[in-house]
C-alpha cells in the first residue's frame, strides 16, 4: 500500500459540500505531511467537522479530490468503488467527540475486535490492545465496560481503538468538547504524547493553547472556507485576516 | 367425570399447546426480523407494502387469521382442509406474531444511535458485521421487556386454536365444559396458563439478566 513516497499522507483538493443547497464547504484544499500535526480551528458551524467527515467518507463530498498517500479515493467528485474505499479506510483512524465506544463490549474487546476482523490473530490483537492501554494510562481497565469509565478514560480507549488499526493518520473531531476541563487535560496529554512520537494527526479543536503548542500548522476556518493557515505562531500571534483576529479575540482573557 | 379425570384429559392437550407455543416462537422470532428489515428498506415500495401487511396482521383478529389460514385454501382453491391442524395453526400464529415482533425489532434497531454505525464503519466493519456484532446485541437487550410481553400473551393466545377445533388443552377443556355443563374446566385451564406463564416469566427473567451485563 505504499503510494508515492513524496506525496502527503492526506490531501484534499477543492472539496465542495452542500446540505440541501446550503454550502458548508467551499473549495477546501489542504495537505498533511508525514509526521505533522495540523489543527483546524474556527467558530461552530464553520464546516470543520464536515471537513473531517468528508475526509473519512462519513459524508459524501459533492466535488473535489481526496487523496491518501497520493492515491485518489475521490477524483473530481467521483469516488473509487466500495471495495477500494474499504482499503482506504484502513489507512486512517477517527476519534469522535462522543467517543462512540461499543457499550456491550469490554474495553479490551472494543480495541481488539476491529483488527481481528481484518485477520489479525486474537493473541496479537489482544497483546497490541494491552500495550495501547498501558500507553493510555489505562492499565488494569481492560475488563471494564465503557459505562464504568469516566469520559476522559472512554476517550482514551477510543484513541487506543483507533491506534490498534495501525493507521497512517489519525483524525480527531473535537476530542475534548464533551469533557469537563479536568478530563480534557488527560486526553490532551495523550494526544501530545502521540505528537511527540510523530504520529500524523489532524485535530479539530477549540483548545487554543493546545493547538498552538502541538501543531505544525494551524488552519482557521469560517463560513465553509479556509480563511487563513500557517504555522501556529503566525496564525495565533500575527493573524493576517480580520476574521481570524475577531475569532481569536474571544479567547483572550 | 371426576376432577382427576378431567385434569388428566386436559393435560393430554398440553403437548399440543406447547407445540403451538414453541413452534410459533421458533418461526416468528426470525420471521419478525425479516419483516422488520423489509419495513426499514430504503426502497419505498418494499417498505410501504410491508407496512401495509403489518397493519393488516395487527389490525385484524388472530381468530379470523386462524380461520382464514385453516379454511381459506378450501374455499378459495378447493384444497382439502389439512388433517393435521397444527400446520395451519402454527402458520397463522407465526405470521401474526412475526408482525408484532417486527415492530418491536424496528423500534429497537431505530433506537441505536447513528454513531455506532459510523464508529463501526471507520473501523472497517462490513454492514453485516456491524449489524450482527454491534447493533443486534444492543437491540436484544433493549427489546427484552417488550418481547417478554408478547411471549406471555402467546401462552394465553394458544387457546384461540379452539376456533379451528385443534385439540389443544383449552379446546379439550371447552368440550368437557359443554358436555358436563361445568365451569370447572375453565378454572383448570386458568391454572394451567398461570403456571405456564410463571415458568415463562422465570426463563425470560433469566435471559434478561444475562443480557444485562453492561449499562
Amino acid at each position: 500500500m505504499n503510494g508515492n513516497k513524496n506525496a502527503p499522507i492526506f490531501a484534499l483538493n477543492n472539496i465542495r459540500k452542500s446540505f440541501a443547497d446550503v454550502p458548508v464547504l467551499e473549495d477546501i484544499s489542504l495537505s498533511v505531511e508525514q509526521g505533522n500535526v495540523v489543527s483546524i480551528i474556527g467558530p461552530s458551524g464553520s464546516g470543520k467537522s464536515t471537513l473531517l467527515r468528508c475526509g473519512t467518507f462519513l459524508e459524501t463530498a459533492d466535488g473535489g479530490d481526496i487523496l491518501y498517500d497520493g492515491e485518489y479515493a475521490m477524483k473530481d467528485g467521483v469516488y473509487v468503488d466500495k471495495a477500494a474505499l474499504r482499503k482506504f479506510r484502513s489507512r486512517f483512524g477517527l476519534v469522535f467527540q462522543n467517543f462512540k465506544l461499543f457499550p456491550h463490549y469490554s474495553v479490551l474487546k472494543n480495541i481488539a475486535e476491529p483488527p481481528m476482523l481484518q485477520g489479525v490473530s486474537r493473541e496479537e490483537a489482544e497483546d497490541r490492545a494491552m500495550g495501547l492501554l498501558r500507553k493510555m494510562g489505562l492499565e488494569g481497565r481492560e475488563k471494564a465496560y465503557p459505562s464504568q469509565l469516566s469520559g476522559g478514560q472512554q476517550q482514551r480507549v477510543a484513541i487506543a481503538r483507533a491506534l490498534a488499526m495501525n493507521p497512517e493518520i489519525l483524525f480527531f473531531d473535537e476530542p475534548t468538547s464533551a469533557l469537563d476541563p479536568e478530563l480534557t487535560g488527560e486526553v490532551l496529554k495523550v494526544i501530545r504524547q502521540l505528537a511527540d512520537e510523530h504520529m500524523t494527526m489532524v485535530v479539530v479543536t477549540h483548545e487554543m493553547p493546545f493547538a498552538k503548542a502541538v501543531s505544525n500548522r494551524v488552519i482557521f476556518m469560517a463560513g465553509g472556507v479556509i480563511v487563513e493557515q500557517g504555522d501556529p505562531i503566525s496564525v495565533f500571534e500575527n493573524p493576517q485576516e480580520e476574521r481570524t483576529r475577531q475569532f481569536l479575540r474571544v479567547f483572550e482573557h | 367425570m371426576s376432577f382427576i379425570a378431567m385434569v388428566l384429559k386436559m393435560s393430554e392437550g398440553l403437548g399440543r399447546t406447547c407445540a403451538i407455543f414453541f413452534l410459533t416462537l421458533l418461526f416468528s422470532l426470525p420471521l419478525g426480523m425479516c419483516i422488520a428489515l423489509l419495513r426499514m428498506s430504503k426502497n419505498r415500495v418494499i417498505a410501504g407494502v410491508t407496512r401495509f401487511v403489518i397493519s393488516v396482521l395487527r389490525g385484524t383478529p388472530l381468530m379470523l387469521q386462524l380461520l382464514a389460514v385453516t379454511y381459506g385454501p378450501y374455499y378459495l382453491f378447493g384444497f382439502n382442509v389439512s388433517r393435521n391442524k397444527l400446520i395451519p395453526v402454527v402458520i397463522a400464529f407465526a405470521i401474526n406474531y412475526a408482525a408484532y415482533f417486527a415492530e418491536i425489532y424496528r423500534g429497537g434497531i431505530e433506537s441505536i444511535s447513528k454513531g455506532q454505525y459510523e464508529a463501526a464503519e471507520v473501523l472497517g466493519y462490513t454492514r453485516l458485521q456491524t449489524f450482527m456484532r454491534i447493533i443486534l446485541p444492543q437491540v436484544m437487550k433493549r427489546i427484552m421487556p417488550s418481547v417478554t410481553n408478547e411471549v406471555v400473551t402467546l401462552v394465553k393466545d394458544t387457546s384461540m386454536a379452539f376456533t379451528v377445533s385443534y385439540q389443544e388443552m383449552f379446546t379439550i377443556g371447552k368440550q368437557i365444559a359443554n358436555s358436563q355443563t361445568s365451569f370447572l374446566p375453565f378454572v383448570v385451564a386458568g391454572v394451567f396458563y398461570f403456571v405456564f406463564n410463571a415458568i415463562v416469566d422465570y426463563v425470560m427473567g433469566r435471559i434478561e439478566k444475562r443480557l444485562d451485563y453492561y449499562d
